[in-house]
């Protein structure tokens, strides 16, 4: 056991962890500050695996914006300090497809894997990562652009009702 | 941009802002280290009021003029005879003066109708107190100021001569001597335009 | 040199200008501030022009009673200052002061690191804010978090900008691709990204989430002792990584003459005189109005900072 494999464990385990308070606390914007330590972990995890640019687009786009956007808009509505006894939460059904896909992709990749070793790749620079982006993958990050772009325009549109509204009046 | 007609170069009031900064960075503060450094006061700086004990003939004028009533005076008539005289002479003695100055509001009334100059400005000023009853000075404390009154500021040479003096000075020259006013206008040698 | 021994040399080079330079800053906008307003600033702790003045404020921080409001979240709430300060310690490791590696830890994503770890800050705006259960500290929490979200594109975009002109992450590596001409092509980035750094430190003339004449001291307002002290040592932290960071990208980091003995010192030299302009504008400018803030920020920097990512690949194009 490497000192790799115990942040791997210990990573995990804190992602895990703070993932399920995540779904169980009932403290609503405690729940979104947990979501911040699990995606934080998961940015250790993609670190120890050496995918530097990966962990830090994850902590820049999920940590910095993402869930603050969740938090603001938390707070912007309703956020109570203290446990809220109203939070409106299907649990059965929740664990029954969380459990069954987590448990079904562990089955599959300890399946597909069993006790090979796998060594860790050679840390991701920056210039490698930006040949296989725009080498190997240039079709699927320029549909991912596209697809990108139109959610921009129609993100545009619903927030301007004056585009495509009936004129009224003179205006 | 602005709802406002009239605009210089966009960004002009953004540096002039940042030059006024700038400039007043470059110049002297203002500001005084008072308890390190004493402040230079101007002249008739009005400080605490100091007595001058012997001037005093316990006419009672300040303490009727003072407005908060903040002076007391007490004092007894002393006999002093006068060899030769018929009858032996009266005198006040002043046996207490004090100015209360939690009561005085440093209007300086007093200091003004004492026919005989015995009260004066002082510029002191640190004359605070723990107790406000301590603020009642005695005519010890009082005279105790009278070292720290300055002598009183030259007179203008172009201001009007005082009354005392062109008196003297018409009743040197003798009858038919220009008046006060006349030698005031004289006194500047270049006479007014237009007159 | 032992491992060990070099990492606690860079360990402790890092701590140490963690504490010191932000001491350095405040007392320089204590002094400048005052002259600039016309007066002298402190002239008593310390005997010289008050040069121990911040220090003075440590220990009575030290020495204040740290409350926590009653109905305040409590963990999350004494959690803050720290997440606060923290992001602007690391970033601190990634910026190089001299040439051949002078640098706490050299990083291929050096650019890329340093704006997400700034990008944490934002969260503890929000979880002080919210801690606090206090209207005006949330008021000023989320102006904070709309202000942080807002500014952190031009940002990305500007440094986007000049890393696309370096060819590189690298922050040493952007530095060395350096060279003076860029002062006039990367000026609108160079601008943008000062702005917008000002703008993530909450400095004024951008401090409407701190606004105390309007939100008392916004998501600051229920802190008291030490928490309140590193809420404040964040802040000058945060001027000298923006300081830093405009150096590094923009203002060529250690060139200068001799910059091979003399780098480091030309780097503090043009993060204090960046600093200093931090100052001024704090002087000088009014605090804007939260629309004004907005309007800047989406109509003014992002446009001109998208305009320049066209340039500088048409410049990088035809070079």
């Amino acid at each position: 056991m490497t000192v790799a494999d115990a942040l791997l464990l210990a990573l995990g385990a804190v992602a895990v962890g703070s993932g399920a308070l995540v779904v169980t606390s009932t403290h609503l914007v405690r729940a979104g500050l947990y979501l911040v330590v699990s995606l934080g972990a998961m940015a250790g995890l993609y670190l120890v695996l050496g995918a530097e640019l990966v962990a830090w687009v994850q902590v820049l786009v999920y940590v910095g914006a993402v869930v603050v956007l969740l938090l603001f808009a938390v707070m912007l509505t309703r956020a109570p300090i203290g446990p809220s006894a109203d939070l409106d939460r299907p649990a059965w059904p929740a664990l029954v497809v969380g459990g069954g896909v987590g448990l079904g992709l562990a089955a599959l990749f300890i399946d597909a894997f069993r006790w090979t070793i796998v060594a860790l790749p050679v840390p991701g620079t920056t210039e490698r990562m930006g040949a296989e982006i725009f080498g190997t993958w240039v079709l699927p990050f320029e549909v991912l652009s596209i697809l990108l772009l139109s959610a921009l325009v129609g993100a545009i549109v619903l927030s301007r009702p004056d585009i495509g509204a009936p004129k009224e009046g003179g205006a | 941009m602005s709802e406002h007609g009239e605009r210089s170069a966009p960004g002009k009031g953004l540096v002039n802002g940042l030059a006024v900064t700038l400039k007043t960075m470059t110049r002297r503060s203002t500001t005084q280290q008072y308890p390190d450094v004493q402040p230079e006061l101007p002249p008739r700086s009005r400080g605490v009021i100091a007595l001058l004990e012997e001037n005093c003939t316990v006419c009672m004028l300040c303490a009727r003029e003072c407005p908060d009533w903040c002076i007391y005076i007490d004092s007894h008539k002393e006999e002093v005879v006068v060899p030769g005289a018929a009858r032996a002479r009266q005198r006040n003695v002043l046996d207490r003066f004090d100015i209360d100055f939690s009561l005085c509001m440093y209007c300086g009334i007093c200091i003004e109708v004492c026919p005989f100059d015995a009260l004066h400005w002082s510029p002191e000023f640190e004359y605070s107190e723990l107790d406000v009853l301590d603020l009642l000075h005695d005519k010890d404390r009082l005279g105790a100021w009278m070292p720290t009154v300055p002598p009183p500021p030259a007179h203008d040479v172009l201001g009007e001569p005082s009354k005392e003096e062109a008196t003297a000075a018409r009743k040197a020259a003798g009858p038919g001597a220009p008046t006060a006013a006349r030698t005031a206008r004289a006194r500047p040698e270049t006479p007014e335009p237009g007159k | 040199m032992p491992l060990w021994l070099d990492l606690l040399v860079r360990v402790v080079a890092v701590v140490a200008a963690f504490l010191v330079l932000p001491l350095l800053v405040g007392q320089a906008e204590h002094k400048v501030m005052a002259h600039m307003q016309g007066r002298l600033g402190p002239m008593y702790a310390g005997a010289f022009h008050g040069w121990a003045q911040l220090v003075a404020d440590g220990v009575k921080f030290v020495q204040k009673e740290d409350i926590t409001p009653r109905d305040a979240d409590r963990r999350v709430f004494q959690l803050a200052p720290v997440v606060a300060l923290f992001p602007y310690l690391i970033v601190l490791l990634a910026i190089p002061l001299g040439p051949g590696g002078l640098v706490a830890q050299p990083l291929d994503v050096g650019l890329f690191f340093v704006l997400a770890v700034l990008g944490i800050g934002v969260v503890a705006v929000l979880m002080s804010a919210w801690a606090s259960a206090n209207k005006y500290s949330l008021l000023g929490g989320l102006r904070g978090a709309a202000q942080l979200l807002g500014y952190e594109l031009p940002l990305v975009l500007a440094a986007a900008s000049v890393a696309m002109a370096a060819g590189t992450l690298s922050l040493p590596g952007i530095v060395e691709a350096w060279s003076p001409w860029w002062l006039l092509w990367q000026a609108p980035a160079a601008l943008v990204f000062f702005v917008s750094g000002l703008a993530e430190i909450r400095r004024p003339p951008f401090d409407m989430p701190i606004a105390d004449s309007e939100l008392v001291f916004g998501y600051m307002t229920e802190y008291t002792g030490l928490r309140f002290a590193f809420f404040l040592l964040a802040e000058y932290v945060g001027i000298i990584v923006i300081a830093a960071l405009t150096t590094v990208l923009f203002l060529g980091g250690w060139h200068g003459p001799a910059a091979e003995h003399l780098g480091w010192l030309w780097t503090l030299l043009k993060v204090f005189a960046v600093s200093f302009v931090i100052i001024w504008l704090r002087v000088s400018y009014p605090r804007l109005r939260e629309d004004q803030l907005q309007r800047l920020c989406w109509l003014v920097l992002v446009p001109v900072a998208l305009a320049q990512l066209v340039l500088t690949a048409a410049v990088k194009v035809a070079l």
